[in-house]
């Protein structure tokens, strides 16, 4: 496990555990009126501890805004002499962008980075830290929410959003109306490998997800560290596109493969693969399309970034996601806050910090198909171009209900024991 | 009215009460706050619960209320028809069995060296023994990965020798890897108990067992060895138990599942949600395995003490 230069820390960054099983009971149905009912109760969120609805496409979910955690007035100024407090990934944003704003709003900007979503909750469940704006994933946001961690947005300071945005995250599925989110970066996952080591041809292969079974590759190959991405890998492989799948059958298919393939290939866990694959570490990795589009910066002196491959599938029917920005109900300066979620959405801060970080923004300035022309991404990995349409037709990892998610990690947990 | 408070000793000085039981208090307080804490605290998150909704563990502080789901868990992923915690419990037992057991065999002759003929050398090297101390682990195991990668120093030094054909690669999921970095890591705890030991041993013994009669292997397998057993377990003990409960070799070493540890499964379970109370419990169940080594430690150094070696 490499250290990464940018995002430092111990490997485990981003996405690597925000999969991370995010408890929460199903009640899908009556979960809204329930949480509608909890709203206007007089007790404490911190009481409702039973269920969670599970937000899905076909089940949209609108949050409820708590009477006691009400959005902030409008028209208010932004705090003065104010000290911005940002929760994030570790390195997961441009430090020139955070200064452009610091500069803008004469204000000053601290972050404070988390290795993983379970650690920054735990943090920010303890109480004692009062961060202004936090990074979190879809599927923890359920939790942040009744926990009233988040405070409602008020839409007022934020009409980038609507300005800015792809119409596809103006009313999202996971917070219907945006009432406590707004999009950071979207991101598919896919396959990679060096064509200098890998001469075969794998987008042409029948089953691309094949690769990672073939033993001429035996330690070489690696897997995102990460439950959720490694099995759904292998649930597509099996034309299962149900990557949230609750199902038995599904899974103790999964686990029979995962073993086959830790017996053929013996590989290797990480999330390093920007890194991995540009020093020849990894020749076939599964990774994500932001990370690939940064390995570009990683290349070895003299060698040429071409040799580098992505592969999504090309009918869009692969796996999906995107990050979040929020507003903590902590936070000291939450009319700042609210102007560097707006600021974050700006089509040139945007665009400055997916040319540090390789992840893109849903913003409708940037064209897909000139990125590669315009010089962000090499023309090699055009296929780590995220669409707006392919939202439409890939696979979000979501929240699970805590029966099914310990399922889906106990077969994790056989396949890394070995 | 203070001098009732005092009492004097067999020189006539007088000490308050508080004196003696004051110099111990800040090892006390050290084993308290740094040891027991920590340990009860364990304890009451294995014999926890998980919280529903973030799961992440809870702890159970009070001992009558103690819930016992996660070592039932532990056991049923160590032994019955779906478990599978056995290949990594075994894989522990076998590669720090093989990393100690080189320890010894790698370590013993260089502090013997330095013991027995390092002469007016021995501090330095001494000095030179101690000084991996002065890098932290984690960075000598990733200079390691430099080294051993397919692009590594070592690889490109054995094509260069056309010694090999194509780069070896050792750092994916190769036992031997592991072991090597485990004894790599863990050795300067061998040599400098054993060390110590050594050099304790009365050069007259070893004399006197020549002028009657013993040979220099003789002189060394029944004077110096026998003399050095406790150095031995010492060092043994020393290395065998951070080994047990390591992960970060093989994570940086390995990565693979195919060379997991048990270390590895308690450091995935700590980082997994609704797991917590299964790590817990794995470490409790390390910590009594543990404690089998460590009494006999103590046992064998009392009958030491007893017998005067």
């Amino acid at each position: 496990m490499d250290v990464h230069p940018r995002r430092g820390g111990r490997a485990i960054t981003r996405r690597a555990f925000l999969r991370g099983a995010l408890g929460a009971a199903i009640a899908v149905p009556t979960a809204g009126a329930l949480l509608e009912a909890c709203a206007t109760s007089s007790e404490s969120a911190a009481t409702v501890r039973t269920s969670l609805p599970l937000a899905r496409r076909n089940h949209p979910v609108r949050w409820p805004i708590y009477k006691d955690n009400p959005p902030i007035k409008s028209g208010l100024s932004p705090e003065r002499n104010a000290t911005l407090k940002i929760y994030n990934w570790a390195d997961y944003i441009y430090k020139a962008v955070v200064n452009d704003f610091a500069d803008h709003y004469n204000c000053k900007v601290e972050i404070s980075t988390f290795n993983n979503t379970d650690e920054a909750l735990s943090k920010l469940r303890s109480g004692e830290l009062d961060f202004d704006v936090m990074f979190p994933t879809i599927d923890i946001l359920g939790k942040m929410v009744v926990s009233q961690l988040v405070q409602p947005l008020n839409h007022s300071y934020i009409p980038n959003l609507t300005k800015h945005v792809w119409p596809a995250f103006q009313d999202p599925f996971y917070d219907r109306g945006w009432r406590y989110t707004v999009p950071y970066t979207i991101y598919t996952t896919g396959i990679t490998w060096r064509t200098d080591f890998v001469p075969d041809d794998i987008p042409g292969m029948q089953n691309p997800y094949d690769i990672f079974w073939d033993t001429r590759y035996k330690g070489k190959i690696h897997l995102l560290d990460d439950y959720r991405e490694a099995m759904a890998m292998v649930l597509l492989r099996n034309g299962i596109t149900n990557v949230n799948t609750t199902s038995r059958r599904d899974l103790s298919l999964v686990s029979r493969q995962l073993q086959e393939l830790a017996r053929k290939v013996d590989p290797s866990l990480d999330v390093s693969d920007y890194t991995d694959v540009p020093e020849g570490k990894a020749w076939i990795h599964q990774a994500w399309s932001g990370d690939m589009v940064s390995s570009q910066y990683y290349m070895p002196k003299g060698q040429s970034p071409r040799v580098i491959r992505y592969w999504y599938p090309p009918d869009g029917r692969g796996v999906i996601g995107n990050d979040l920005i929020t507003v903590l109900r902590s936070a000291r300066n939450p009319v700042l806050a609210h102007a560097f979620l707006n600021y974050m959405l700006s089509p040139k801060a945007a665009l400055k910090n997916m040319s540090w970080n390789g992840y893109q923004p849903p913003q409708r300035s940037i064209d897909p198909n000139k990125l590669v022309a315009q010089g962000y991404i090499p023309p090699t990995l055009k296929s780590a171009v995220v669409r707006e349409s392919d939202f439409a037709r890939g696979f979000e990892l979501l929240e699970l209900d805590p029966k099914t998610d310990a399922l889906w990690h106990d077969v994790w947990q056989r396949f890394k024991a070995g | 009215m203070r001098r009732r408070r005092r009492r004097a000793n067999e020189h006539g000085i007088w000490y308050p009460r508080w004196y003696w039981p004051g110099l111990a208090s800040p090892g006390a307080l050290w084993l308290l706050v740094l040891f027991l804490v920590p340990l009860y605290t364990v304890l009451a998150i294995s014999f926890g619960t998980i919280d529903p909704i973030f799961r992440d563990a809870v702890p159970i502080w009070d001992p009558l209320r103690w819930n016992s789901a996660a070592f039932i868990d532990i056991l049923h992923k160590l032994a019955g028809s779906h478990s599978f915690l056995l290949p990594p419990v075994e894989r522990t037992l076998i590669y720090v069995c093989a990393a100690t057991a080189l320890c010894l065999v790698i370590g013993y002759p260089v502090a013997y060296f330095v013991a027995r003929y390092g002469g007016k050398q021995r501090g330095l090297l001494l000095v030179l023994l101690i000084a991996p101390f002065w890098v932290s682990y984690m960075m000598r195991m990733l200079a390691w990965i430099n080294l051993l990668g397919s692009d590594g120093w070592v690889n490109r030094g054995l094509q260069l020798l056309h010694l090999v054909p194509h780069p070896i690669n050792w750092l994916a999921g190769d036992p031997i890897t592991v072991v090597l970095g485990l004894v790599y890591g863990y050795i300067p705890y061998m040599i400098l108990p054993l060390f110590a030991g050594l050099d304790r041993i009365d050069p007259a013994l070893l004399e006197a067992a020549r002028d009657l009669g013993a040979g220099r292997l003789h002189t060394f397998l029944r004077v110096t060895l026998p003399m050095s057993k406790q150095a031995i377990l010492a060092g043994m003990v020393i290395v065998t138990l951070p080994m047990f409960g390591d992960y970060f070799t093989n994570d940086l070493l390995s990565g693979s599942p195919r060379t997991a540890m048990i270390g590895n499964v308690i450091d995935d379970s700590v980082l997994t949600p609704g797991q917590g109370t299964d790590a817990a419990a794995l470490v409790i169940l390390l910590t009594l395995l543990l404690t089998i080594p460590m009494i006999y430690y103590l046992r064998s150094t009392a009958k030491a003490m007893r017998e005067g070696v």
